[in-house]
């Protein structure tokens, strides 16, 4: 075929053509200089490519994304002595106190349990929930912590407790509705979303919304509202559209999700 | 210009403040991470990759001028970090045909839940098997809206040899499709 026709067929399909394009394209059909049948073809198979799926990403995306971003804005406000101490600091940092003491309490739990239980399953279970509770320990104490970094690191731990207690769930909460990091307040919502079943976590999500100041933060409020099917929160939703002055995006988003929750 | 879009997003982060990336990683994690999964079709490396190209993105904020549009800006840094992953692992001497567990999804022995998913899947497999260079093409104009013309700034071409290239590449998969489904049909 001539190169011209595949070149106008290439813009029919991706619909770049005006009208006179078009035009043109069913003149040639008809005077049989693009074969009819093979334009369908080709026509039916674009369309068809957009059904094709593709899957989500994890949250842990997200979570390093972030994690990377706090990290270069901590490296960004030192000075070059300070960074190289910094370096120094954060590989002493892994091996100190915290870790040093989970990791030797978890191996001593471990290494007992390990010997004592041999399949005994109540044990187990009872020493599975107080691996569990000393995570959750670790991530609250963490989460009160003074590096964003750290915190950052104490939200993605809630992603390893199969299920949160309500300690977990307020100490989350408190973190969306006050760390002064965008950041640690965006992974925030990611991890809530996890317990999207837990009523005292969809109603702090809403409660939440009203409180945030960030674009970044509301627009992933706002997709959080969607996902968890949030009908309540479409009036704080629109509350926030009329007494704010947002900007373009953001309005959009709201506007958008408002009619999604509705 | 918009002080929201795309160029005014990464000119700030240009400028320092760092926050604008996290609007911009927002707008573009998805189509970046579907962009690599039609590409290798690994959930993993896909994963990887989106996080290697925010990476570039904060490395080379200095060099970023606005000309062109930020996704022409921002997909040439994806292929560059999609080569680089697949020299490393050459390197390694890892394969990438496609894994075992990948043939076996697209096994045609197994039974089609429904007519309509067995097209899928026949389409899924024809654009896996598409040379490379091709697939790109249409998964640039295709899913991730990339003008032709942006397209052929990424490859370094004309905008007439991407056409050209699109529509050929259509024909090759719209060929690859009929033979999939005959060799399904026989067996």
């Amino acid at each position: 075929m001539n190169e011209k026709y595949e070149q106008l067929i290439a813009d029919y399909l991706t619909g770049n053509l005006d009208q006179a394009g078009k035009d043109r394209v069913e003149k040639l059909i008809a005077s049989s200089e693009i074969d009819f049948m093979e334009f369908r073809e080709l026509e039916k198979l674009h369309d068809d490519l957009g059904t094709l799926p593709v899957p989500k990403p994890g949250t842990e995306m997200s979570a390093n994304f972030y994690a990377m971003l706090e990290n270069e804005k901590q490296a960004q406000k030192k000075p070059f002595t300070e960074k190289l101490k910094m370096l120094t600091k954060q590989w002493l940092h892994e091996i100190t106190l915290p870790r040093v003491a989970y990791t030797t309490i978890l191996l001593l739990i471990g290494g007992w349990g390990g010997a004592q239980l041999s399949g005994n399953q109540p044990e187990l279970e009872q020493l599975s929930n107080e691996v569990q509770n000393m995570r959750e320990m670790l991530m609250v104490n963490m989460l009160e912590g003074p590096s964003a970094a750290e915190r950052l690191k104490a939200v993605n731990i809630s992603s390893e407790l199969p299920s949160a207690d309500t300690e977990a769930i307020h100490a989350l909460l408190f973190t969306l509705n006050n760390d002064p990091s965008v950041n640690v307040r965006v992974q925030t919502i990611e991890a809530l979303k996890r317990w999207g079943n837990d009523e005292r976590v969809r109603k702090g999500l809403v409660e939440s919304i009203a409180g945030q100041q960030s674009a970044i933060v509301i627009i992933q409020l706002a997709d959080a509202m969607i996902e968890l099917e949030l009908k309540n929160s479409a009036p704080e939703l629109e509350r926030l559209l009329e007494e704010r002055e947002l900007d373009y995006t953001v309005q959009q988003k709201l506007q958008s999700s408002i009619a999604v929750l509705m | 210009m918009d002080s929201t879009s795309d160029k005014a997003l990464m000119m700030k982060v240009k400028n320092g403040d760092l926050d604008k990336l996290g609007l911009l990683f927002e707008r573009y994690n998805r189509p970046l991470y579907g962009f690599f999964y039609r590409m290798c079709k690994d959930c993993e490396v896909s994963e990887d990759l989106v996080q290697s190209v925010f990476e570039r993105i904060l490395k080379y904020r200095d060099t970023y001028t606005g000309n062109g549009t930020f996704t022409t800006w921002m997909f040439s840094i994806a292929r560059n970090a999609h080569i680089d992953h697949y020299r490393k692992q050459k390197r390694k001497g890892i394969t990438i045909e496609i894994d075992d567990e990948q043939l076996e999804q697209n096994n045609p022995d197994e039974i089609p839940v429904s007519n309509k998913q067995e097209k899928k899947d026949i389409l899924e497999r024809a654009l896996e098997e598409l040379e490379e260079e091709k697939r790109e093409i249409i998964i640039l104009s295709r899913y991730e809206g990339l003008k032709y013309k942006e397209i052929a700034n990424l490859l370094d071409t004309t905008e007439g040899a991407i056409k050209v290239k699109m529509f050929r590449a259509m024909k090759e998969l719209r060929d690859l499709v009929n033979v999939i489904t005959k060799e399904c049909s026989y067996e």
